[in-house]
């Protein structure tokens, strides 16, 4: 298990710098940029349950927030949440199909994006045009991308999901 | 104890969440202030790391690729130098007039200010700021809200002011932030507005309060006043795009492309220039 969380938070930290440094916005597509401490956070929720997936949550938005002129926390809560969420259900109610990861991602990434434009509302300040601008194309490019990712981070965890008998 | 072992997930998220919403209410004190900057303090080594290796074998593969058309912009540059030369004898002889002219005119020379060029080494991960970081911080004589400028196909534009210092490197919040707010001029005309950023994901920004009877028109340059006491005046920001009159709003607001575009922004300038304290002890008397 000990392994499972130095690899995490390689793998966070690294998603972290890739996705912080200035040539990671050339990836931006209609404005935005995927999100992929998020998808590592669906990941690990998805793959480990509840607890792993919050605490991968928390970690990659305090990160999040550390860099960002955000409000510590707004950029946390919303990944919390949908780290312990999606870890309730987990791979042994959703099989690990490609459909079945771009559905989850895409639905996931609303859900986030609605969550911060709620605290964004209450905390600092939020434009409803953000659904359009950020929330659902930043949800469709993490979808498209989900696939490819959770195959990647399959074949990392692959000893732990093994023992977890998914594999 | 037993109860936390069971229910671990449970305890943990309503602990985590606890901390978020604690935190958020209590934004801009000085424990969010200082925890972000322990976060920082960690993260930051490892950014200028992953920059450098980065920036250093981009270095390493242009070198390689970009040979022939160097030479061919080193041939091209020593042609310019050469007449810029020749150009500096009627400069100096213009500006001898110029300053016989203001000096007629008793006028105030423009104040210059020396800047700190700057490396981009982190941009906002997410897609709901667009904070800027900088390898430049109070070590090298930093300040916050001193005012950032860069440039962008050779025109040079207002990027945002030092929103947060460190050791070693600074936070930018840029002009498209809906929290910058900068006194600008627009137009021929010179009228007066507020500048910010138009929405956190934007890349436009908006001035408001500019009078309703302003005759503004796409393309018109909108540059800094220097009214608000952080930014010299005369800086470009951008150009008018749009302009927007609502019947019970009393002023016109004009939306703003900015000349910077921050998807491509790697050097900045900033100007080491602090807010002017006039102003502010004005307030305080008034207070």
């Amino acid at each position: 298990m000990i392994v499972t969380y130095i690899i995490t938070i390689a793998v966070v930290f690294l998603s972290f710098l890739i996705q912080g440094h200035q040539s990671f916005d050339a990836l931006r597509i209609a404005g935005v940029k995927p999100d992929l401490l998020f998808i590592i956070t669906v990941y690990m929720g998805y793959s480990f349950g509840s607890f792993a997936g919050e605490v991968t949550g928390f970690g990659s938005g305090l990160l999040h927030d550390s860099l960002s002129n955000s409000p510590l926390g707004l950029l946390t809560f919303p990944k919390l949440i949908i780290g312990f969420v999606v870890g309730m259900f987990g791979r042994s109610v959703l099989k690990s199909t490609t459909p079945t990861i771009i559905l989850l991602v895409f639905v996931a990434s609303i859900i986030k994006g609605i969550i911060t434009l709620i605290l964004a509302f209450i905390f600092s300040e939020a434009y409803i045009s953000s659904i359009i601008h950020v929330i659902i194309p930043e949800a469709f490019y993490n979808a498209i991308l989900s696939p490819m990712l959770f195959f990647i981070y399959d074949k990392i965890y692959r000893s732990e999901l093994e023992r977890e008998g998914y594999l | 104890m037993e109860f936390i072992t069971r229910h671990k997930p449970i305890v943990t998220f309503v602990f985590c969440s606890l901390f978020c919403i604690i935190s958020l209410s209590i934004q801009g004190g000085g424990f969010t202030l200082s925890f972000e900057g322990i976060i920082s303090g960690v993260v930051s080594p490892f950014q200028k790391l992953y920059n450098g290796i980065h920036s250093g074998t981009s270095k390493l593969w242009a070198g390689f690729s970009e040979l022939d058309r160097v030479r061919e912009e080193l041939k091209f540059t020593q042609q310019k130098l050469q007449s810029f030369e020749a150009m500096d004898e009627n400069i100096n002889q213009i500006k001898l007039e110029n300053e016989r002219l203001r000096n007629l005119l008793e006028m105030k020379e423009k104040l210059r200010y020396n800047s700190l060029p700057a490396f981009v080494i982190a941009k906002d991960p997410d897609n709901w700021y667009r904070t800027v970081v900088i390898n430049r911080g109070s070590n090298d004589g930093v300040d916050v809200d001193m005012p950032v400028v860069g440039y962008h196909n050779g025109e040079k534009g207002v990027v945002g002011k030092i929103a947060e210092i460190r050791g070693s490197v600074s936070k930018i919040e840029p002009v498209i932030s809906p929290e910058i707010k900068i006194g600008v001029k627009v137009g021929e005309g010179g009228y007066a507005g507020l500048l910010s950023g138009y929405a956190h994901n934007s890349n436009l920004c908006k001035i408001d309060y500019v009078s309703r009877a302003a005759q503004i028109k796409f393309g018109d340059v909108v540059v800094t006043s220097g009214l608000a006491g952080d930014f010299p005046a005369g800086l470009v920001v951008g150009t008018v795009v749009q302009t927007e009159m609502h019947e019970l709003n009393p002023y016109q607001r004009v939306i703003v492309k900015p000349i910077i575009d921050f998807d491509v922004l790697e050097d900045v300038f900033v100007i080491k220039k602090s807010p002017d304290r006039g102003l502010f002890d004005t307030f305080e008397e008034v207070k």
